[in-house]
């Protein structure tokens, strides 16, 4: 920490030139959402020479883009809630009772971790299509559960290190089980819950390949699903996929810096107590 | 995210507890069930019956339409050996997995030293390298693709030009197109593991320095005796979330390349795909299937030993 100040200028400069390396994707889908098609032909890198607002126009106009922000908010949202109130709940039975019968049960859960996703698509896409639920979004909805899993690992691994004395103290009092988890338990775990719901609602909003598997018809399409579409339909309309994929990502970006200090913090608490 | 996180908590649940078992009665243990049965049901219904299914369906000829498949032992697997598009899917994984692994571990630990360091324009840096981790890998695929672009237009081949050097058909040469898979795969994650990195650095006592400093330790020896070896445990997590990820790559390849040229970019989780959905080979797809769990899952567990060998060595 005591090092001269030209080295710490050095350094400074030499990261921040690596940071705009790095960085020049950004750059370059921003930028391009500002000129027309034959200004990013002629020089992909430069800057706009005038404010030219058409694409975003032409973007913002179309219906699609936003009915596919309406499906990915619906399926983002309904699965997370479900995710983590299903979590919860195991993760609070398992607290409240141990017997022999749940420490398996706990046992059984962890075989869901050595199981990636593709060993399960192609039975569950059968069992979906039985059930009329491929091109449906609550059918998304159903192959997310699989995340509630997860959710339940660290939030009984949270709450083991709660007070167990209140909820003893609840239970003598007269409260019944539902009212303990509902006024005690979950309040409790709130910070938990946060983390963990911002973890799903990004690995939810971001995933292209449930939907992609699942989801046939232009009505139903989540937004990467839309914006993958998008380049298609734009072919050759450069700078009209690049504004397409801003408005994308505008809403993830949002989410991003409101929760950094969140994501950050619960990569690094789940890893480091790993 | 993190199989070892979830063993750990898993471990302290499962420990015999002193002060559970409050009050009881078979009502106490209907509600308590019936707490369970939510994740039990999606545990079963998504995880356990289908996993059943790929299982025999591997072992059959079944094409996902027609109910009478018949039972034909290992003919599924012995094929899979013989089609040069599942090999091809089997070849890239492998290749994208240890090689986004090794790169991205070397400039992950290289990155977070200097992130640990004080210096102007730090929390911008982080971002900078932190912020590919947000978006939808599809996405970013697809806006590499235009950097890549064969016309004279694309990002890369515009600047060459400028030098004179003619355009490059990026994407359209097997080898050019595997390795631009791979740098895009290190440059969306490296940040990511550089994050996880910097949360240990802090945690090594700065005496540790101060001490081998005094002793006339030169940098490179205070990074191989002191930060490296502390640094271990680190390495074990971020190297099994890199391969664990590699082996499940499915969007990145599928946004840049669409798994082409030929089959030269394309993923297990796309021939899976192909195979099992599409092209009605639900059998093969399911052999294929069953071969990835069994890879992921014995890395799996080999990581769980490791991580547990290695604390035991440590504390």
């Amino acid at each position: 920490m005591t090092s001269p100040l030209w080295r710490r200028i050095g350094l400074s400069a030499w990261m921040i030139l690596l940071a705009c390396v790095i960085g020049i994707p950004l750059y370059y889908i921003v930028v391009n959402t500002l000129k027309t098609q034959s200004e990013m032909v002629a020089n992909p890198l430069a800057l706009p020479t005038g404010l030219f607002l058409d694409n975003y126009r032409e973007v913002l106009a179309s219906p699609r883009l936003f009915r596919s922000f309406g499906n990915t908010v619906y399926v983002t949202a309904v699965s997370v809630a479900a995710q983590l109130v299903t979590g919860s709940l195991a993760a609070f039975a398992m607290l409240i009772w141990t017997s022999r019968w749940n420490r398996i049960v706990g046992n059984l859960f962890l075989l869901a971790f050595v199981v990636p996703g593709q060993a399960t698509l192609i039975p569950l896409y059968r069992t979906l299509v039985g059930l009329e639920l491929v091109d449906d979004l609550n059918g998304l909805v159903l192959m997310y559960m699989g995340g509630a899993i997860f959710c339940y690992f660290l939030i009984q691994g949270y709450m083991r290190t709660l007070p167990f004395e209140v909820i003893e103290a609840a239970r003598l009092d007269g409260a019944g089980s539902l009212r303990i988890f509902w006024h005690i338990a979950l309040p409790l775990i709130k910070p938990i819950l946060v983390t963990v719901g911002i973890f799903q609602t990004m690995g939810v909003w971001n995933d292209f390949l449930i939907p992609t598997v699942f989801i046939s018809s232009p009505d139903n399409r989540t937004v990467v699903l839309q914006v993958f579409n998008a380049v298609s339909e734009f072919a050759t309309d450069w700078p009209m996929f690049m504004t397409v994929s801003v408005v994308a990502l505008i809403p993830m970006v949002i989410f991003f810096v409101l929760t950094q200090r969140h994501i950050v913090n619960g990569l690094l608490a789940g890893s480091v107590k790993g | 995210m993190s199989a070892i996180v979830v063993s750990k908590a898993h471990d302290a649940a499962t420990r015999p507890a002193k002060r559970r078992r409050s009050g009881g009665g078979w009502k106490q243990i209907a509600v308590n069930q019936a707490f369970l049965l939510p994740l039990g049901a999606a545990f079963v219904f998504l995880v356990v019956i289908p996993l059943g299914q790929t299982f025999y369906w591997s072992l059959t000829d079944f094409t996902g339409y027609d109910p009478d498949a018949s039972f034909i032992g290992l003919a599924n697997y012995a094929s899979i050996l013989k089609d040069p598009s599942m090999l091809a899917g089997l070849g890239f994984t492998l290749l994208y997995a240890v090689a986004t692994t090794a790169v991205i571990t070397v400039l992950a630990i290289s990155l977070a030293v200097q992130l640990n360091k004080v210096f102007a324009g730090r929390n911008f840096v982080r971002s900078v390298w932190f912020f590919p981790a947000v978006p939808s890998m599809a996405i970013l695929g697809l806006v590499w693709r235009y950097i890549f672009s064969p016309l004279e237009s694309g990002v890369i081949n515009s600047v060459l030009a400028k030098l004179g050097i003619a355009p490059v058909g990026w994407l359209s040469d097997d080898g050019l197109a595997r390795f631009a898979v791979v740098v895009v795969g290190v440059w969306a994650a490296t940040g990511w593991h550089a994050v996880l990195y910097t949360a240990y650095l802090q945690s090594i006592p700065e005496e540790y320095y101060e001490v081998a400093k005094i002793d006339g330790a030169s940098p490179r020896q205070q990074f191989f005796g002191i930060t490296l070896p502390l640094l271990t445990p680190a390495i074990v997590i971020s190297t099994f979330l890199l391969m664990t990820g590699g082996l499940k790559v499915f969007d990145l390849p599928y946004a840049l390349t669409g798994g082409g040229p030929g089959f030269a970019t394309q993923t297990i989780t796309q021939s899976i795909i192909i195979a099992g959905v599409s092209q009605g080979r639900s059998g093969m797809a399911s052999a294929l299937a069953v071969l990835f769990t069994i890879a992921v899952a014995a890395l799996t567990f080999g990581q769980l030993r490791l991580t547990r060998a290695l604390e035991r060595r440590l504390s």
